[in-house]
């Protein structure tokens, strides 16, 4: 994990029909950097994530991961990466523990219950291991997307609206998780909420 | 969160090992909401009491009985199975995990995970279906073996066609009609061979090497190998 892991976005431009959403965005991030994306509402925060993420096409440009001096094919770039974003859902039939062991197995991490529900009582789900993703309340359902992104300790952590639904305890969690990243990998943040980008150390406004 | 980061160890995943997880989480949805197993069964246990009620053993010539038995018999299988394989992947853009499932699995190993689960759905309607029908339609089978062989080969091939075609028409609108629209012709070689392969098998015709078997392991090889490759372009945007 401690290869030294860099990101380079190259010339990202993406239309979506005769609009352009994103217009020759370029940056790098190294091992330790946290970045902030902010712009108005459709100013295309999600859209560079979900490109980064190799969710979404770009038009034109290109997404570098490296681990040391090699490229990581873009193929094998979900291995390396974790991501919390509002248009993510989480298994609603399966309960939380459901969830947990089914990102671990799928991702190759050894899954053990006892460590998974230690896990659940750190994020504030404890005594709702057993209830099914569909009775949680919106911001449990937030904490679960964290602990979905970091089941495979990823060195490339993407959060678009961390925050979002969540309480102060919640917060602070996303707080946590961010100062632990810095140690260990690159994150980057897309979102408006002041506290949020003050984690970063640098800023990219996509509406400038 | 300091002892959040839990995980210390972590393992390469292998494409089965992913496509199993994927198989096991997909029975454990369908235990709990039972959308794809009901809309299956539903079809398959109505249109079989229909046909059974309205034509049975006896309105059928003893001559014509071994084929249109197996038309009858492949009807219903195959339409039971458009009614509701779709659903494997169908349900994953409607309840937005699609996404997280892209970022969790390689395509090949959501393909195997799909295919398994669809494969599994077929076996337990055959496993319903076929005696039943045997029972209520008077099927007499001269050859059990061949017939076990071709129905299990077939749906095989039923399974294999499907997944893919839900795959591509997941994410389309007009989600039903485009299955049915895209499965037929994709499925109609096998249909045709099944239903040969059944008749053959009742009429006790033993032709070397069971020709109708061969074709559909041969339409199941290719079906899934082209799948596998191109399964990843319709994954990805």
């Amino acid at each position: 994990m401690n290869k030294g892991y860099a990101l380079k976005v190259e010339g990202i431009c993406k239309h979506y029909s005769q609009t352009l959403l994103l217009d020759d965005v370029s940056f790098s991030v190294k091992q330790g950097d946290v970045l902030a994306v902010t712009g108005w509402n459709g100013s295309g925060k999600s859209t560079l994530m979900r490109i980064i993420a190799g969710l979404v096409r770009p038009s034109a440009g290109r997404v570098l991961m490296f681990a040391g001096e090699e490229v990581i094919p873009k193929e094998m770039r979900r291995r390396f990466l974790g991501m919390v974003a509002p248009a993510l859902s989480l298994y609603d039939e399966l309960t939380g523990v459901e969830n947990m062991e089914f990102f671990c197995k799928v991702r190759g991490v050894p899954y053990h219950r006892s460590d998974s529900l230690a896990l659940m009582e750190q994020v504030g789900l404890g005594g709702h291991e057993k209830k099914r993703c569909r009775d949680y309340s919106s911001g449990m359902k937030q904490r679960l997307k964290i602990v979905q992104a970091l089941v495979h300790k990823p060195p490339l952590l993407l959060l678009d609206e961390p925050g979002s639904n969540l309480d102060s305890k919640g917060i602070k969690i996303v707080e946590n998780v961010v100062a632990e990243q810095r140690e260990m990998g690159i994150t980057i943040i897309a979102s408006n909420e002041k506290r949020e980008v003050d984690y970063a150390d640098r800023i990219i406004n996509l509406s400038e | 969160m300091k002892n959040g980061r839990w995980i210390t160890q972590t393992e390469s995943s292998t494409c089965l090992s992913e496509a199993l997880a994927i198989w096991v989480r997909d029975l454990r949805s369908e235990f709990r909401t039972r959308y794809a197993v009901n809309a299956i069964l539903m079809f398959a246990v109505t249109t079989l009491i229909a046909v059974s009620f309205s034509i049975g053993s006896f309105r059928i010539a003893e001559t014509e009985k071994p084929f249109l038995n197996g038309v009858l018999l492949w009807v219903i299988l195959v339409f039971s199975a458009l009614s509701g394989l779709s659903r494997s992947f169908v349900k994953e853009e409607e309840a937005g995990t699609m996404d997280v499932l892209k970022l969790s699995a390689r395509p090949q190993a959501v393909f195997l995970g799909k295919l398994f689960f669809n494969l599994t759905l077929l076996g337990a309607l055959e496993l319903i279906i076929v005696p039943a029908f045997i029972i209520m339609m008077g099927y007499e089978i001269e050859l059990p073996g061949c017939f076990t062989a071709m129905v299990v080969s077939a749906g095989l091939g039923l399974g294999a066609g499907t997944t893919i075609v839900a795959a591509m028409i997941a994410q389309a609108s007009a989600r039903g009609a485009l299955f049915s629209a895209l499965s037929f012709p994709l499925l109609l070689p096998l249909m045709i061979v099944a239903i040969k392969g059944c008749e053959r098998a009742a009429v006790g015709t033993d032709a070397a090497g069971w020709p109708e078997v061969r074709i559909a392991v041969a339409y199941i090889v290719i079906m899934i190998i082209m799948s596998l490759f191109l399964f990843p372009l319709i994954w990805e945007e």
